[in-house]
């Protein structure tokens, strides 16, 4: 499978200020790859160097096979990008954003899209409704529709789910995985460590740096499981690895005691251990 | 050029939507000119009563004409520019400016989007203003002197546009236009003849004068005013707003901020 996205050692400061630091990264085509970092890792710099809305020091950029900066007239019609904030027309309707956006490219029946897109975004009872009186969750999914209406090979979701109802989260999150079945590349970065779970790979990004790439089920790997037993009125803890081979050979040091009073098993989840990847680099 | 009239009719039914900004932008202007000639009703001096089988003696009289047209003129100037830059600016800081540059607009679609979208603004403000300064004033005006004097502070509006487009690329915020007014419109107030002739001036004055776009336009009204005037005396000065217009124009055009 080819890369839709090859990153090799970029580099971008603003004045002294380094913001990435060496970045080299792919992301493998029709995959969703997700970017997780704090806030101020520099995730929205390099969604808008990718995108061709920055200008960078140093290194190599290739967005389906062409440099962001240089050839971003063709790319234009090829990529999507949704910025983190909502960047709409408060006075127009939904339906009037998406169209409006849309009409900077050559798009057959762009009517007859632009009410696909409303249908596939859920948005088509509050179509013609001005998007000032949504919610941020709302406001997030016509800017979802605005960035997919010239139906892009890969799209880049800068945190489309930060300060989104739970309900609303999961809906896009449905939304990412049909766009990801029809084969186009999803690029979404994101603070919430447990968004990690559903990327097919994910990188995280720390002050500017890439500290891992690897697949959640990898990430997963990494983490421990700890088994708690009370016996005889002493609480014992044994540590194991995550995978069910190591866990049953732990447990089985400890037998079917008869006095074991309580047990109790911990596994890592994505969130702790991705915490863990960002804090032991840390300082 | 298809992309120009789509952003410009964005920019006119955003306008139209916003009935403080267009109030502001209409009404204000009405409101100034109707101040000043309270103004100058009440400097004017009074008249002298003739005495018997003596000529009324000719006295230098106050012409609050000579002033109201320009005045008028820089008001249209002063409005279009800080709300044409304020309206750039809510762009920048709302990310719709990178939106559209990221969808397939180009830069020069956007500066001439907001021209043809000002262009009916400015076509009204321009209207309204000579309208209300004829009628309270009483000019006398011949129908030729009216259109062109219509002309000259649409032109001006024009230029107002794309200097409002080119010093929103300066500013992060709305705040940030402010500055710019007594940087670049106030000066324009005393150093291109509108208050002070400007062969009053000190000579650095009155060269720093000649960057400013208002000095034109004030040269062809004062024209305007006299009895007799010819189009020699005014196409130079309508030449060159017309070469500020589209020199501003690419300076916008290559200083807007596409890539950071
Ligand atoms: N235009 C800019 N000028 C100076 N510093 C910037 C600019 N944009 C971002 N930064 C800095 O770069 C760092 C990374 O920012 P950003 O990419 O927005 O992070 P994230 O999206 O991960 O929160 C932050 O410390 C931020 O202050
Ligand atoms: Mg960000």
């Amino acid at each position: 499978m080819s890369n839709s996205v090859q990153i090799r050692s970029l580099n971008k400061s603003y004045g002294k200020f380094s913001v990435l630091k060496d970045v080299t990264l792919e992301v493998p085509e029709g995959s969703i790859f997700g970017l997780i970092g704090p806030n101020g890792a520099g995730k929205t710099t390099l969604i808008k160097a990718m995108v061709g809305a920055l200008k960078i020091n140093s290194g190599e950029i290739s967005v389906l096979g062409k440099d962001p900066l240089k050839n971003s007239w063709e790319l234009r019609r090829q990529i999507g990008y949704m910025p983190q904030s909502p960047s709409l027309y408060g006075d127009l309707s939904a339906k009037q954003n998406i169209s409006f956006f849309g009409k900077a490219q050559k798009i057959t029946n762009l009517e007859k899209e632009v009410d696909k897109i409303l249908e596939f975004t859920e948005l088509t009872g509050r179509a013609n409704d001005p998007v000032r009186n949504f919610s941020g969750g709302m406001q997030k999914r016509v800017s979802l529709a605005c960035a997919l209406i010239h139906s892009p090979r890969i799209i880049f979701l800068d945190e489309p789910t930060a300060a989104v109802d739970p309900h609303l989260k999961q809906r896009s999150w449905e939304l990412f995985k049909e766009l990801s079945r029809k084969g186009v590349t999803i690029f979404v970065s994101t603070h919430l460590m447990d968004e990690a779970l559903l990327c097919d790979k994910i990188t995280i990004l720390r002050q500017g740096q890439v500290l891992a790439v690897d697949t959640p089920q990898n990430f997963l790997a990494r983490g421990k499981t700890r088994i708690r037993y009370e016996k005889n009125g002493q609480t014992h803890e044994l540590i194991s690895g995550s995978d069910t081979s190591s866990l049953a050979k732990e447990m089985q040091k400890i037998g079917l005691d008869a006095n074991i009073a309580k047990i109790e098993i911990e596994q890592d989840n994505i969130e702790n251990i991705v915490l863990q990847i960002v804090n032991r680099t840390e300082g | 050029m298809k992309h120009a009239f789509i952003i410009g009719a964005r920019v006119i039914s955003q306008l139209k939507g916003d009935k403080r900004f267009l109030a502001l932008s209409l009404i204000a202007p009405l409101i100034i000119i109707y101040l000043l000639k309270i103004l100058f009703d009440a400097i004017a001096p009074p008249p002298i009563p003739a005495i018997p089988g003596m000529m009324p003696m000719p006295i230098p009289t106050f012409s609050a004409s000579k002033f109201i047209l320009p005045v008028s003129a820089f008001i249209v100037h002063f409005l279009s520019f800080v709300l044409c830059a304020i309206l750039l600016v809510q762009e920048r800081t709302r990310g719709t400016l990178d939106r559209m540059l990221i969808s397939g607009f180009r830069k020069i679609s956007v500066i001439s989007g907001y021209t043809i979208g000002y262009f009916g603004l400015a076509t009204l403000q321009a209207l309204l203003v000579i309208t209300e300064a004829v009628y309270l004033f009483d000019f006398d005006f011949p129908f030729k002197t009216i259109c062109i004097l219509f002309l000259v502070i649409w032109l001006l509006a024009i230029v107002s546009v794309m200097l409002g487009i080119f010093i929103s690329t300066f500013a992060r915020h709305e705040g940030h236009v402010f500055p710019f007014i007594p940087l670049i419109i106030l000066p324009s107030v005393f150093l291109t003849g509108i208050l002070v002739d400007t062969d009053k001036l000190p000579v650095a004055a009155d060269l720093a004068g000649y960057l400013f776009p208002l000095r034109y336009a004030n040269n062809i009204i004062v024209t305007l005013q006299q009895n007799e005037y010819h189009f020699s005396d005014l196409w130079p000065n309508f030449l060159i707003l017309f070469l500020y217009a589209v020199g501003l124009l690419f300076l916008a055009s290559s200083t807007m901020k596409e890539k950071e």
